[in-house]
């Protein structure tokens, strides 16, 4: 009995001598932060928070940054002193916060022999609620405290001054909705008897603005209820040489097309606006001497009477099912809507041959009255319908009618960029039978900086089919003198029933002078072989100046 | 005996319970926040304020009114989600907020119309762009000051630090170069010109003299490896190495471009170019433009989720959508009628997109999967941004 009971002393020995060490190590690695909260005038901070918390460190690569892990708090005494005792060594941020006082946070280090002592602002908040540590510290302000404003407030306004900010509201008028009672009461929520109605209120916001803002949004405001007024002018000079048949009279003649289009464009109401383009054209292009099966200067299809001005196109637009739904009803273009291929579709920018920017079995004259619609959901699929007269000499609507349908499908061909392909349809009512034709239009990007593009066409004649077919290429952004620069080349062949045949080919660069000013060489040869007679051809360098603004 | 053993376990104990309560997490104000990835910040412009939403009850939890006449401009979280932090632009101040009680906790004075901010990776420096000021100011998250004002920049817009928190670069709106600041002594190291201006720039003063519309933002890649810089004169996208500090490609994009995005698996960057209306998909495997697509007007972000690219068309009210697998346009939503939208970020599962809708001081939540749209209203006066902990589309405009 003695012997186990000198067992049981023996292990509660060991016992108390193990707890005892841990005791002793535990208070070895760990020690007390001390210190006092004071006020920006010296008084003590009572009831001030004062944590711990680990400071920040770098995350694992790959990771992100761990939730920070609970703080150690203890609350200050009314003198404003402070004690975290059995804090482990390490590096942690010491943070002290009193309502309406601004945090105060520094890292330190733990074992330390230091007394913190911590003085916290007042924490300015302009318009916002007055807390009553905000409101004692302001009560105990002393006059230094009141010259340091003074100086603040200086200097504020020095800032205010230099930068020109504008402090008055800005007033801005929202659509809002509101509950109209029998008595015309009106009111913010739901009440019984009252009725949805939308209404118009003005509120005033303070927003940072200058004065050059202020003056950009005057300008932009005004510039919106305006007529908005655009220039798109050109000359085009080209020279013919004859390369093969019988002497013919454009032979070594120089040619000069000047055309300048004024366009203007204002909005009507909510998604409608109107447009017009007023062109006026002079000059002698080479269409008049060199009679091909299409033109080659493509600015001749605008050229009505020279030296006058004409509507070229006016037209109102508006927009249904949620902007989905195009409508265009009045004086149209409708090469401005069917087969606008990308690279060859631009008498202004690309080729300069009418039969490289449009399909001339799409057969389209001269622009008239007419109605187009476009269904474009934004998912690569478009429909486009409408019709137009396409004889300014028709009595009545009925007469010369074009109507056209067609389908775009935007496609990524793999390992290729984007592509457009199109397949259209016509019919036309101005001769004594209805004449229907069709093609297809494609635009292919091979690279981001190479693209090529097709067409073909085939209408019908009077006994058979006209037939017609080109392709291209095109460089943007790259092999170019400067960065906005393109060029391109292109071939275009004409067949029609009466055997009549036409093969053209066309190259140009087009140089970008300035934002709104470009210049762009040209070299077209064009092969001419009417049914029954000699084949002729020609060189034609061009030259063609365009300026946008 | 057993005495002195009473003792000695109820001394342990005592210690024990001592040094536990010693650990427990005490907070006077209320903890509004228990978990920071839990909410969506939303700046309000107009009303000077950060809210808070949260993003399973769509409620506004809490916030955090800043001052009068302050314009808050973007909104950050603090990488270890202790502190959310926003320039006011009107006031020149920097505003620290407690992440936990939405309490504003500092607020410190910095240069002239503070916009865009950047945390260093580890959480301990926030770079505050001060763009008419010409300046970054440094503020040292631990002891939340001031240490430091960087000059010699122009117009600087947003910040992006290397993974390993050695480099910051800084994009300069009113320049042509990419700003390197070596973070341990805070100072600019180096000006990167990302690409040359044309020589036809000297005919055009009114475009190349009248006003400079430079570098956004160097976007860095999900990898850490590259980074890219669009600049809008020049329409470009340049591809920075930071090991070397130089452009090791150019690419021309579309006219105009805003700046880049990156999508989330890494592969595509878009940008959105307003001087055409088109998106430029830039494959960064390759490094060529993969595709030029038909986009809307004004667009000021851009926003990935669902396998898809959400597009923000600001003055249009409409969100143009394209499909990151097939690299073509997919619809558009149709957000509103005569409103502005701003930015957006994207939850962290890559579902919702909160978008600010800034007339209609509402948050625009969009599905990406299903594209329904859901309108949170009055969240504030003018939402000008909102961002989520952990977003990988956390942006500004």
């Amino acid at each position: 009995m003695e012997k186990v009971l000198t067992m049981q002393r023996v292990r509660v020995g060991i016992t108390s001598i193990v707890v005892l060490v841990m005791a002793c190590v535990a208070s070895a690695q760990t020690s007390s932060v001390n210190g006092r909260v004071t006020n920006q005038q010296g008084g003590p901070v009572a009831d001030a928070e004062i944590s711990l918390v680990p400071p920040p460190s770098a995350p694992m690569p790959g990771m992100r940054m761990p939730p920070a892990s609970p703080d150690r708090t203890v609350r200050s005494r009314a003198d404003g002193t402070f004690a975290l005792d059995q804090v482990p060594a390490g590096r942690y941020v010491l943070e002290v916060d009193a309502p309406g006082l601004a945090r105060s946070s520094q890292e330190i280090t733990v074992p330390t022999q230091q007394t913190f002592a911590v003085s916290l602002e007042a924490i300015e908040v302009p318009g916002g609620e007055a807390t009553s540590a905000g409101a004692a510290a302001a009560g105990a302000t002393d006059t230094q405290a009141l010259l340091d404003r003074i100086k603040v407030l200086e200097q504020r306004l020095s800032d205010v001054e230099s930068g020109t900010v504008l402090s008055e509201p800005e007033t801005r008028v929202k659509r809002i909705e509101v509950y109209v009672d029998k008595n015309g009461n009106e009111h913010d929520e739901p009440v019984q008897g009252a009725e949805k109605k939308v209404t118009y209120q003005r509120e005033r916001v303070y927003r940072r603005q200058w004065l050059s803002e202020k003056l950009e949004q005057a300008f932009a405001d005004q510039d919106s209820k305006k007529i908005t007024v655009g220039v798109s002018a050109a000359s085009v000079t080209q020279f013919a040489r004859q390369t093969s048949g019988d002497p013919a009279q454009a032979r070594g003649h120089a040619y000069q097309l000047a055309s300048a289009d004024l366009l203007f464009s204002a909005g009507l109401a909510q998604y409608t606006s109107f447009f017009a383009d007023i062109v006026g054209l002079s000059g002698a292009p080479p269409d008049a001497e060199i009679h091909g099966l299409t033109l080659l200067n493509s600015y001749t299809a605008r050229l009505v009477r020279q030296n006058e001005v004409n509507v070229r196109e006016a037209w109102l637009r508006t927009e249904l099912f949620s902007q989905k739904l195009a409508l265009s009803a009045g004086r149209l273009d409708l090469t401005n809507y069917f087969d606008r291929n990308a690279v060859a579709n631009d008498e202004t920018t690309q080729f300069i041959s009418d039969a490289l920017v449009n399909n001339p079995t799409l057969g389209l004259a001269t622009n008239g009255a007419g109605v187009v619609g476009v269904f474009d959901a934004k998912n690569g699929f478009a429909f486009k319908a409408g019709f137009q007269q396409s004889n300014s000499d028709a009595t009545n609507l009925s007469q010369s009618i074009f109507s056209l349908g067609e389908v775009d499908y935007v496609a990524r061909p793999p390992g290729l960029s984007e592509g457009n392909y199109r397949v259209w349809v016509r019919n036309d009512n101005g001769t004594a039978r209805n004449r229907s034709a069709v093609g297809a239009s494609i635009d292919q990007k091979l690279t981001p900086i190479f693209g090529l593009f097709g067409r073909y066409g085939t209408a019908e004649a009077v006994s058979g089919r006209d037939h017609f077919y080109s392709a291209g290429f095109q460089f943007q952004n790259g092999f170019v003198f400067n960065p906005l620069d393109f060029w391109g080349g292109g071939y275009a062949q004409t067949d029609l029933e009466t055997g009549d045949h036409e093969r053209l080919a066309e190259g140009y660069y087009n140089l970008q002078i300035s934002e709104k000013l470009r210049l762009s060489l040209h070299l077209q040869h064009v092969f001419e072989s009417p049914a029954g007679a000699k084949s002729v051809g020609f060189l034609v360098p061009a030259v063609r100046l365009q300026a946008r603004f | 005996m057993a005495n002195a053993k009473r003792f000695l376990i109820v001394g342990a104990a005592a210690l024990m319970i001592g040094a536990a309560l010693a650990g427990t997490h005490v907070r006077a104000a209320d903890v509004k926040v228990a978990d920071p990835t839990s909410v969506v910040m939303i700046v309000n412009r107009d009303s000077n304020e950060i809210a808070f939403m949260d993003i399973k009850t769509r409620k506004i939890v809490g916030k955090t009114f800043l001052g009068n006449n302050v314009n808050p401009h973007m909104v950050m979280m603090s990488p270890d989600g202790r502190y959310v932090v926003t320039g006011g632009t009107r006031a020149n101040k920097a505003y620290i907020i407690d992440a936990r009680t939405l309490q504003l906790v500092k607020v410190i004075p910095v240069d002239i119309a503070p916009e865009h901010l950047a945390f260093s990776p580890d959480g301990r420096w926030y770079y505050q762009g001060n763009p008419e000021g010409d300046s970054i100011s440094v503020i040292d998250m631990v002891s939340l000051t001031k240490i430091k004002t960087i000059p010699g920049l122009v117009e600087p817009l947003n910040t992006v630090f290397l993974p390993d928190g050695s480099k910051a670069y800084v994009g300069n709106y009113g320049a042509h170069w990419v700003g390197v600041i070596d973070v341990r002594r805070h100072e600019l190291l180096k000006k990167i010109q990302i690409a040359e201006v044309p020589g036809v720039a000297k005919l055009d003063p009114a475009k190349y003299l009248g006003e400079i519309k430079g570098i956004n933002i160097p976007q860095i890649t999900n990898d850490g490896r590259y980074l890219y810089a669009t600049d809008t004169d020049l329409g470009v996208a340049a591809k920075i190495d930071p090991r070397e500090d130089k452009v090791v490609k150019v690419i021309r994009v579309g006219k105009a471009p805003w700046r880049i995005y990156m999508n989330h698996d890494g592969n595509y960057a878009i940008t959105p170019n307003n001087g055409d209306q088109t998106i430029s998909i830039i494959d960064l495997r390759t490094d060529k433009v993969a595709a030029t697509l038909e986009a809307g007007e004004n667009m000021t972000g851009v926003n990935f989720a669902a396998g898809k690219a959400f597009v923000i068309s600001s003055t249009s009210g409409f969100v143009y959508v394209y499909d990151m697998k097939t690299l073509r346009p997919a619809g558009r939503l149709k957000i509103g009628s005569n409103i502005q939208l701003e930015t957006a970020t994207t939850d962290t599962a890559d579902e919702k997109i909160y978008l600010a809708d800034s007339t209609e001081n509402a948050v625009v939540i969009i599905d990406a999967k299903t594209e329904a749209v859901e309108k949170i209203m009055n969240v504030g006066l003018f939402p000008w941004g909102t961002h989520i902990m952990d977003s990988k589309d956390n942006y500004c405009h």
